[in-house]
């Protein structure tokens, strides 16, 4: 039996992503891949947009405890309990002013843009940790032009998404608010 | 609604017996949880009846949780139980020792003849059925009838069954209160504030909010937290506490998140925050939207005799992607 020496295989895309990173290291190099993971894992997986990696905070300017990352979902990610009792009365009243109509209630929310938290599941937190991203965090992410865009007015709290990888790349996402909201009623 | 039982006088006792936080008292405990939010859990069963367990009455166990708020905020106090009686009991005066043993006995006498009464009634009861023991009216009219009978006359009216004259068996009675004969325990003989787990302080921000908490073992959590009376609401929360450094893993967050919005509540997870920024004033919290009259009361945060430092929580829920 022989073996036969063959070339490395290809890069993963991924692989390449990481590898190919010029932006200025600012925090561990672990932590940069990290986001750059979440972000693969977005925009390709669940389909984000306007992706964007931050490693200072808009607010203070202040280095961050690690990259964090904002995009826009292709529908909205959360939509209170408050909101979505609104969302339904208004779309009941439009079923109705289509008169003859028997169509699904059709509730309309624009997607907003989130924040976005990467961790590795390996990793050990505290609540000061989490405090501490969420102060360094603006209520809404700003858009490129560094405008933010009107929200719906029930976001009143800042929430982040936290993204949890294990050492498999599953990613979870899991919703993080700042401070007691009642849950939705889905 | 109106209460129909007369209003609790604060602050009232609760009794700390084997480590435990007991309220005995009816009205008590609804008033703790009409007006203070607090629940505590009824764990008491008929002494002879133990095993009947399904629905269970006085006492009210209270968390120590539930214990040190009252106290905190000046509605409660804590009494060592054991001691008052001790002491209690131990000091009574000797006409009042006897006046107490006499009404015992006074009851338990009472208690006898009524048992003897009943038994009378239903022998009487069954001999009537039976026709061996004539009712009064039916012993006339027999006679008149029996007139043509073959023993007429003949036979003596039946000797009417006696109670067997026996010497009453006393009935010893286990008092159910000790208040009275004891007065109510004075606040001068109070216990200092219960021991509570770390998870406290998330506690008292939830109660300071108007929440109620049942314990959160069902959930895996600390705290069960509804916004209203568990009667009537679902709850919306379920509550760990932590301390501001303690670590945690985020396993832990991915389980109560998942957990909790597969049964439509949030995950809470909440600390004191160490070197925060002081909330002065909790009651300028503004009360939960779905229910303004849970609105902490302004008097009540006032009278709080604890410096409270603030707490930070943070409500996790399944991102759904």
């Amino acid at each position: 039996m022989s073996l036969t020496v063959s070339a490395p295989p290809a890069r993963a895309p991924i692989q390449s992503l990481i590898a190919q990173d010029s932006s200025p290291k600012t925090h561990d190099p672990a932590l940069h891949s990290l986001a750059l993971q979440i972000q693969h894992n977005l925009q390709y997986q669940h389909n984000w947009s306007a992706l964007h990696i931050y490693t200072h905070s808009p607010l203070t300017g202040a280095l961050l405890p690690r990259p964090l990352l904002s995009g826009l979902p292709p529908h909205r990610l959360y939509v209170h309990p408050d909101e979505q009792i609104e969302l339904l009365k208004d779309a009941d009243r439009a079923r109705k002013a289509k008169e003859g109509e028997t169509g699904a209630l059709e509730v309309k929310a624009a997607p907003e843009r989130e924040w976005i938290l990467p961790a590795r599941l390996s990793e050990k937190w505290t609540l000061r940790r989490l405090a501490e991203v969420f102060d360094g965090v603006s209520q809404v992410p700003p858009e490129e032009d560094g405008k933010v865009r009107e929200t719906s007015k029930w976001r009143e709290t800042k929430r982040v998404v936290l993204a949890t990888v294990d050492t498999d790349s599953t990613v979870v996402y899991y919703i993080v608010q700042d401070g007691i909201v009642k849950p939705r009623q889905n | 609604m109106v209460p129909d039982t007369p209003p609790v006088q604060e602050p009232f006792p609760i009794s700390h017996v084997a480590g435990r936080y007991l309220l005995f008292d009816p009205p008590t405990v609804a008033h703790a949880r009409r007006t203070h939010n607090v629940i505590g859990v009824l764990v008491g069963t008929i002494p002879n009846l133990s095993q009947q367990n399904v629905f269970l009455g006085i006492p009210l166990e209270l968390q120590p949780e539930e214990a040190r708020v009252l106290v905190e905020q000046g509605h409660a106090y804590i009494v060592d139980d054991a001691a008052i009686h001790r002491e209690g009991f131990l000091e009574m005066s000797r006409e009042d020792r006897l006046a107490y043993l006499r009404d015992l006995d006074e009851k338990g006498a009472e208690m006898s003849r009524e048992v003897v009464r009943r038994a009378n009634e239903r022998s009487e009861q069954v001999l009537r059925e039976k026709g061996l023991r004539p009712s009064k009216k039916g012993t006339e009219s027999t006679s008149n009838d029996a007139g043509s009978s073959l023993f007429d006359g003949d036979e003596p009216p039946v000797p009417a069954v006696k109670a067997p004259e026996k010497k009453l068996e006393p009935t010893y009675i286990t008092p159910t209160t000790s208040y009275p004969p004891l007065s109510k325990p004075q606040p001068s003989h109070a216990l200092g504030l219960p021991e509570v787990p770390k998870s406290f302080p998330l506690f008292r921000y939830l109660h300071t909010k108007g929440y109620f908490m049942m314990p959160g073992l069902r959930f895996g959590c600390h705290y069960s937290v509804y916004p209203g009376d568990p009667l009537r609401f679902h709850s919306h929360f379920l509550a760990t506490g932590l301390g501001w450094d303690e670590e945690f893993d985020l396993l832990d967050i991915v389980g109560g998140g998942r957990l909790g919005t597969g049964v439509k509540k949030a995950y809470l997870i909440g600390g004191e925050e160490k070197g925060g920024k002081q909330v002065a004033d909790t009651s300028a919290l503004p009360a939960p939207s779905w229910n303004p009259a849970l609105r902490p009361n302004k008097e009540e945060r006032k009278k709080a005799h604890v410096e409270v430092e603030p707490v930070r929580a943070f409500s996790v829920e399944w991102a759904g992607l």
